[in-house]
């Protein structure tokens, strides 16, 4: 109630949200991929070549951005192939497993989760599994790919809480420089929590404060109304 | 939940002073509130208790628990459990904060008061994130928190709900029976 301007979060399924700012910075981000039949005149615009008439030939490597990879693929008609990023992959997923919290979310592209749960859109052999790492904890070696979305999720979520919650008017710029968007958003979540709690512990919440939304418009002086 | 907004619900409570003024019972909407004789103890909400105060009108007597040796108890007793132990009073946080803050004068030994409450609540936000975190950890469906206060659910709730959320989103993606709708033009 006290917030001026509520934004659409991200959509984590398969479906994106479309007013959703974070999912339209998301799917930005690029995919490998092969062409499985000769482009027309694309070359330009797929970066490949130099002159406007030139054809991306059959077979050869791109780097597409989600939105268009999600546009072009289908089954029956093959204009593109995609494949899996190699964050995505079998080497990765086990470092995953090992000790999610070492790695350096926001490097890998900083929306892992958004743009991994995206992938599944796309049949893979290796869905399930992805989806698995993403969101799974350590307990059980995970069987299929997409859990592990899952798993690398709850093997930070412990590291996310406390530094969130412990940090109070300190440069937390060191410890979100790791996560990625999703992470960043939750961490900014609970610091609020910390910030809001000790902001009343200092009897600060029963001061009026000018509201954020007015603070911007900038004072006018009589002469510029009278001038 | 805002912590100003529990602090309102706290202020309900009641406790009791000593007014140096008289004044017959008055009739307000939520009950009525006994007459006042200059000496007399009698019990009022802490909203008209502050008032009083700040208007030095009355003298505060802290509650029966605002006292060093039952915090004390009440803080080992607490870091010795595992699970949360029942508290004086839900609203202790607060009470605490209003009380110290506005009628220290009528408490003896507020700091130590206000370090025992301090370290109390540490120990209940540790374990509650200790709680949070293995609920997340075992992807537990369902679980059961006794004797939590309103304060403690407020510092922690946001942060936990959205987690669960993501949580419970990136798990549906494990069912692959949907399959996604493509627009085939």
């Amino acid at each position: 109630m006290s917030e001026a301007y509520f934004p659409v979060g991200p959509g984590l399924g398969l479906e994106e949200n479309f007013l959703s700012l974070d999912d339209i910075l998301m799917s930005q981000e690029k995919l490998p991929g092969r062409a499985e039949s000769s482009l027309p005149r694309l070359a330009c615009a797929l970066g490949q070549g130099a002159g406007t008439g030139d054809s991306v030939p059959e077979g050869s490597k791109l780097e597409i951005p989600l939105w268009l990879a999600k546009g072009l693929h289908d089954s029956k008609r093959r204009i593109i192939s995609v494949e899996l990023p190699k964050i995505y992959k079998e080497a990765w997923r086990t470092v995953f497993s090992a000790d999610a919290n070492v790695v350096d979310l926001h490097k890998m592209g900083p929306y892992y989760y958004g743009f991994g749960s995206q992938l599944l859109n796309f049949d893979n052999p290796e869905n399930p599994e992805i989806a698995q790492t993403i969101l799974q904890a350590t307990s059980v070696l995970p069987v299929s790919n997409s859990a592990y979305l899952l798993q690398t999720f709850i093997s930070r979520f412990r590291r996310i809480m406390d530094s969130s919650q412990n940090a109070y008017n300190e440069d937390t710029s060191a410890l979100v420089a790791r996560l990625d968007e999703l992470e960043r958003a939750l961490f900014r979540a609970g610091q609020k929590g910390l910030n809001d709690f000790q902001c009343w512990e200092k009897g600060q919440a029963s001061q009026i404060t000018a509201s954020s939304l007015v603070q911007n418009y900038g004072k006018r002086k009589f002469t510029d109304i009278d001038g | 939940m805002e912590p100003a907004e529990a602090e309102f619900l706290a202020e309900k409570e009641l406790v009791t002073i000593v007014p140096n003024f008289s004044l017959d019972r008055i009739h307000l909407i939520g009950g009525d509130l006994g007459p006042f004789n200059p000496g007399l103890p009698v019990e009022v909400p802490v909203w008209l208790a502050i008032n009083l105060k700040q208007r030095q009108k009355c003298r505060l007597i802290p509650p029966e628990w605002m006292d060093v040796e039952k915090l004390e108890e009440i803080r080992d007793q607490e870091r010795k459990e595992d699970t949360f132990t029942p508290m004086p009073s839900p609203y202790y946080m607060e009470l605490t904060k209003l009380l110290l803050n506005y009628a220290s004068d009528n408490i003896p030994k507020a700091d130590e008061i206000r370090t025992l409450v301090k370290d109390t609540w540490d120990t209940r936000i540790a374990k509650l994130r200790l709680s949070a975190d293995s609920f997340v950890r075992q992807q537990e469906a369902h679980a059961k928190l006794d004797n939590l206060t309103l304060m403690e659910i407020n510092t922690t709730g946001t942060f936990l709900t959205q987690a669960l959320d993501h949580m419970y989103k990136l798990r549906t993606n494990l069912q692959p029976g949907e399959s996604a709708r493509s627009q085939d033009f």
